[in-house]
């Protein structure tokens, strides 16, 4: 069995796989707390409702319960921690133009997040025409070097798993890290990328098949064959 | 329930907690399921790798600060914003007939007034004339610009707050074009220059309180 590029068996890379072991199931999701239609929380309502009028707290309210989960989501989608916290700045800045018009169609954190993801996403645009004007004939489409970051348990597999992240979709690479990274539900996904759950579904399904086949090596015919 | 291979990938996609439980189940007698539902899990454990939620200090008092100064920004337009809407449609209909009034009665007096002083105004000298002419220059530049960036506001909507202030711009155009005529007969007139400056003065001012009213 042949390795790859960056890839690297899977035994090596993760010991703590448990072969047994429950996977992430919609329906079987905990913190079901009571949550209107919309999916919003009392929590929830209260935070929007405070942002609505500028309260100073409802902001670092939000910050404190979602300000690190923003700037991970923002890091692996740019590359960069500096661009993160630029585009969790900016996302704030939007939130606090927009609140008023929020109209309580999803949750606030649901919202907030739609608001990072499609920041994040035009900056890389910006950071590629930006790229595309200075590269003068070099590929732009090629991957910036990433920042370090601290250190994990796996630094190979990290290396190797933002590599083959890199070669998604950005709608794939959006879907993963919303949903095994960051831990949304499909349901919230789908509000955020303004798409149905099923695509969300179908989306998350073909990224992992994608960094499966980047990340793995070669299989043998038979370790698909049906029984 | 019964699970096999073929139902794997569909699991995979959307499977219920039950038919994980099968999958897993089957996949105690099934080597090739068990490396493909080993493999499917590693990574989400993978993607754990992935979260770096460590502290970052400066994150939200830049945040803060840059809340705060557009606040403080925003702030200022709305309260102006709350002036003009807290009046109600009534008020500012007479406000806009009084300013109309106000306007024509201004531009009357400064028409007759002008005629009477004219045999007596001062003469400007050349190098005076040139330094007025290109105020004015500067004016008309100035208030060009202006125009055009009000021209949409001010044709599109119909408020009677904007309404008088279309209404006053046409009389100020008017007074404008008489004393431009006229200083162009009288160039060195010292006093219809003056005028002439303050109409524009007044045009300019004029065209910066319509784009306020839309920030």
């Amino acid at each position: 069995m042949g390795s790859v590029g960056l890839t690297l068996r899977w035994e090596h890379r993760i010991s703590s796989v448990a072969a047994g072991g429950a996977g992430r199931v919609e329906s079987a999701e905990i913190g079901a707390q009571a949550k209107r239609p919309n999916g919003m929380t009392p929590e929830d309502a209260a935070l929007a409702a405070g942002c609505q009028a500028g309260d100073m707290l409802a902001y670092e309210r939000l910050y404190r319960a979602q300000g690190l989960r923003m700037r991970n989501l923002a890091r692996n989608l740019l590359g960069s921690q500096t661009d993160a916290e630029d585009a969790v700045q900016e996302t704030f800045l939007k939130i606090q133009r927009g609140a008023s018009g929020f109209r309580g169609q999803s949750s606030f954190v649901t919202w907030a997040f739609r608001i990072l993801v499609n920041t994040c996403r035009d900056m890389r645009r910006s950071r590629l025409r930006r790229r595309e004007r200075l590269s003068d004939g070099a590929d732009p489409e090629k991957p910036q070097p990433r920042e370090p970051r601290a250190p994990g348990a796996h630094p190979s597999l990290r290396m190797a798993l933002e590599h083959a992240l890199a070669e998604l979709t950005d709608h794939q690479r959006q879907v993963f890290l919303l949903y095994e990274v960051e831990g949304f539900r499909h349901s919230e996904i789908a509000a955020m990328l303004e798409i149905s759950e099923t695509a969300s579904k179908n989306t998350l399904f073909q990224a992992k098949r994608n960094l499966r086949s980047m990340l793995e090596p070669p299989r043998s015919a038979e370790a698909g064959g049906g029984r | 329930m019964n699970i096999t291979c073929e139902d794997r990938e569909r699991i995979f996609l959307d499977g219920t907690v039950e038919e994980w439980a099968a999958l897993a189940k089957h996949a105690q007698d099934c080597p090739a399921c068990a490396d493909e539902v080993k493999a499917w899990k590693a990574l989400s454990t993978a993607a754990e790798e992935l979260r770096d939620y460590r502290e970052s200090p400066a994150l939200w008092a830049r945040i803060e600060s840059a809340l705060r100064e557009s606040q403080a920004r925003r702030g200022g337009f709305f309260r102006k914003l709350a002036f003009g809407s807290s009046i109600p449609l009534l008020w500012q209909t007479a406000l806009a007939g009084a300013l109309a009034v106000l306007l024509a009665t201004a531009a009357w007096y400064l028409g007759t007034h002008r005629r009477v002083e004219e045999p007596t105004a001062k003469l400007l000298r050349n190098s005076a004339l040139a330094e007025v002419e290109r105020t004015e220059h500067e004016y008309r530049k100035a208030i060009d610009k202006l125009a055009a960036d009000a021209k949409p506001q001010l044709d599109s909507s119909d408020s009677p707050l904007l309404a008088s202030y279309k209404e006053k711009l046409v009389v100020l155009d008017s007074a404008i074009d008489e004393l431009t005529a006229e200083a162009a007969q009288n160039p060195s007139n010292a006093h219809l220059r003056h005028q002439l400056l303050a109409m524009y003065q007044e045009k300019q001012q004029t065209l910066q309180d319509v784009l306020e009213t839309k920030r």
